[in-house]
């Protein structure tokens, strides 16, 4: 065990660090991590292996997840931070952007053609889906690109690289939150009534969160291969929004092809998350149960695959 | 104990014809099928606890490869490695600061991204600030930073880490003297409380003067393993011999050309001594008559000064040469320079103009022989006169 260096007799002559940090008193060292003290007794022991996609890196994966779960925090924290920053607006564009396409679509949609509601004023009915779309959409779409933007840190440094489309993650739920405020509003406005049937969208969201985690971790995992994920999904997502109830309602859809179209988590989620704020009744806890099993069965596999892929992220991008 | 260990290695990098940026790793060497590359090949060794193990070799040796996997950034193609305690790269330390962010929010941010806590880069804030010299700009985007002050803010938070095993790549190569200065006395602080510390570099006298053993990496393989000393002269042996293969000798563009140098220590048995006489033998060929001719043999110190010079320079004119080939010998009878790495410089100059030049052409190498600190022995006798107190009755 290597001596402690302030109880070597070579600490006892001032180096040119230890005089500086005299002046500072509440730094006693300046070097605290320099104490042999500090160090653990048993260190860890790492072992690398070549890759291989099997079910056991999702529980090492995790581990180390654990381990860097403040890098998550602080990326998330400055992802909102970031990407306010220089604007004017600032937070706001949080809820400009869903409340833009409120006005766009009631226009389309009450205008030129009409749609069921269910007697709910179509900006709360389109707002109330918007909401969780752009939440799944966004992620999703920043995810994809975010992990390419900074090829330095994948060829530089080393973190569990899942934290880059996670954090998005956490940041376009921070986006959700304040947008929520907005649709607290307009219901107000419009006097539509809130009953406890409200407490589901917890698990709606959560649910929709491990879809949307699933769907980036798979595409951004790709996309370091083949960019042209990347500038597919801009067109994708476009095409997926019009195949989920958010314009119209899930009764538009006929009922033998209900079947099929529920198929897709997410339009489970979006219509049970409309049903749930606005309409103030339970969800169909058939569609929940199918969109919840797709959405976790599908993340470990996403995970999996992603955590396969991390190993030659930097050798690739 | 061991810390590290590499146990049969391999990595092989695709290359896809559309993909750039692979070329980085290896550089221009021929791979045995296109497509493919093999960065290293079945590489074993160990670090124990507390060695300083240093890595040399050109550029495309596989040096970077071994310091990538070891800090998980790429994964090895085949082999197993084991790693005893934290481990922290200092590898471009700057490479994960986002421009928009204040410094204090990179510190942050960079951090965690090294593995720190935020309990522990809050405690070690102020510390780290002091450290990097940043001052009062701390509060600034880094994209306002000039690129010294992100440099340093980089190397503070790399410092504050605690690490059992330290990975160094050219670190020494960035900044300015005072920040080298800083980083060798980190680094020299590390060894002293017995860390162990892996270091790569293309500065031979930094792995000669930092590292217990060494490695001499050549197209992915281990050539050697030894002591610095030796290892370093193989290291030179395979790069001047094939320097000087490349020599011209049917260049004719130049009159005049240093074709090599040698030095000798006739009293000294084995390698050249700090205090001791020594010899050097410049070769040259002239193809036409050459005026006022002076031949200058520069050491430079590894940083990059010039040290001293052997010349034939003199106030009463040059050297007349004749068509041919001959040999200048210097004589010197102390060589008054401390043990460390030279690196030489040969000039032939013709009425005040270099007409040839040679770079880094050789290394000088001085061993310990008479006691000298500083940069130079300074030749000098000395006598003691001593008053004898006289004992109080």
């Amino acid at each position: 065990m290597p001596l402690r260096m302030s109880t070597t007799p070579e600490a006892a002559v001032p180096s040119q660090m230890t005089a500086r940090s005299a002046g500072a008193p509440t730094h006693p060292t300046t070097w605290e991590t320099a104490s042999g003290l500090a160090r653990a007794p048993g260190r860890p022991v790492k072992v690398i292996h070549p890759p291989a996609f099997s079910i056991a890196t999702i529980f090492t994966g995790l581990r180390t997840l654990v381990h860097y779960s403040d890098l998550l925090y602080t990326l998330s924290l400055f992802r909102l931070n970031v990407r306010y920053k220089q604007s004017a607006l600032g937070w706001t564009w949080a809820a400009l952007q869903p409340l833009a396409l409120m006005g766009i679509y009631t226009i389309i949609f009450t205008r030129v053609t009409t749609v069921a509601t269910g007697g709910v004023p179509y900006p709360v009915f389109v707002f109330s889906a918007l909401l969780p779309w752009i939440f799944f959409s966004g992620t999703i779409s920043s995810a994809v690109t975010g992990l390419v933007l900074y090829p330095n840190l994948l060829t530089k440094m080393y973190f569990p690289r899942e934290i880059i489309p996670l954090s998005y993650l956490v940041a376009s739920l921070a986006d959700f939150c304040i947008a929520s405020l907005i649709l607290g509003g307009l219901m107000v406005y419009y006097k539509v009534s809130l009953t406890w049937h409200l407490l589901y969208a917890i698990p709606i969201v959560v649910i929709m969160a491990a879809f949307a985690a699933a769907i980036a971790l798979f595409f951004s995992a790709v996309q370091v291969r083949f960019r042209d994920v990347g500038l597919a999904m801009p067109f994708l997502l476009q095409v997926w929004m019009f195949t989920v109830p958010v314009v119209y309602s899930l009764q538009s859809i006929p009922l033998r092809f209900r079947g099929l179209y529920l198929l897709d988590p997410v339009a489970g989620l979006i219509e049970g998350f409309r049903q749930v704020v606005i309409h103030g009744t339970a969800p169909d806890f058939q569609n929940l149960a199918l969109s919840g099993s797709v959405a976790f069965m599908s993340l470990p596999l996403a995970y999996a695959f992603f955590k396969s892929s991390e190993a030659t992220m930097a050798d690739l991008i | 104990m061991i810390d590290l260990k590499f146990d049969g290695v391999s990595k092989k990098y695709s290359i896809r014809a559309n993909g750039d940026s692979p070329k980085r790793w290896y550089g221009r060497r021929s791979a045995k099928r296109p497509g493919q590359m093999w960065a290293l090949r079945n590489v074993s060794f160990q670090v124990n606890e507390g060695e300083a193990l240093g890595i040399v070799g050109h550029n495309g040796a596989g040096k970077t490869t071994i310091l990538k996997i070891l800090s998980g950034i790429t994964t090895p193609t085949a082999g197993e490695i084991t790693i005893r305690g934290r481990l922290v790269a200092l590898v471009e330390v700057s490479s994960g600061f986002h421009p928009e962010l204040t410094g204090a929010e990179n510190i942050y941010l960079h951090g965690a991204m090294l593995g720190m806590r935020r309990s522990e880069i809050r405690r070690k804030l102020d510390s780290i600030i002091e450290f990097s010299g940043v001052g009062r700009y701390i509060e600034v985007p880094v994209k306002r930073y000039s690129s010294g002050m992100f440099v340093r803010l980089g190397f503070a938070i790399a410092a504050h880490l605690d690490p059992d095993i330290l990975l160094l790549d050219e670190v020494l190569a960035v900044g300015d003297a005072a920040f080298q200065a800083k980083c060798l006395e980190r680094i020299a602080e590390l060894r002293k409380d017995g860390r162990t510390m892996v270091f790569i570099s293309h500065d031979l006298a930094a792995v000669y003067r930092l590292c217990d053993r060494a490695l001499l990496l050549s197209h992915g393989c281990i050539l050697s393993d030894g002591p610095p000393r030796q290892v370093i002269d193989e290291y030179q042996q395979m790069t001047f011999a094939g320097q000087d293969a490349s020599v011209d000798e049917s260049d004719t563009r130049t009159p005049a050309k240093s074709t090599g140098i040698s030095f000798f220590a006739p009293e000294s048995p084995e390698g050249i001594r700090t205090g001791y006489p020594l010899v050097a033998r410049l070769a040259y060929r002239a193809l036409e008559n050459i005026p006022d001719a002076v031949f200058r043999v520069s050491i430079y110190w590894p940083s990059g000064y010039l040290c001293a010079q052997l010349t034939t320079e003199s106030l009463s004119g040059g050297l007349q040469l004749e068509p041919g080939t001959g040999v200048i010998e210097f004589q010197c009878p102390t060589l008054p320079v401390v043990p460390g790495l030279y690196r030489i410089d040969l000039a032939i100059e013709s009425k005040g103009l270099e007409i040839d030049v040679q770079q880094r052409c050789a290394t000088l190498r001085v061993d310990p022989g008479k006691i000298a600190y500083g940069d130079f022995l300074i030749e000098n006798t000395w006598k003691i006169t001593q008053t004898i107190a006289k004992p109080q009755l």
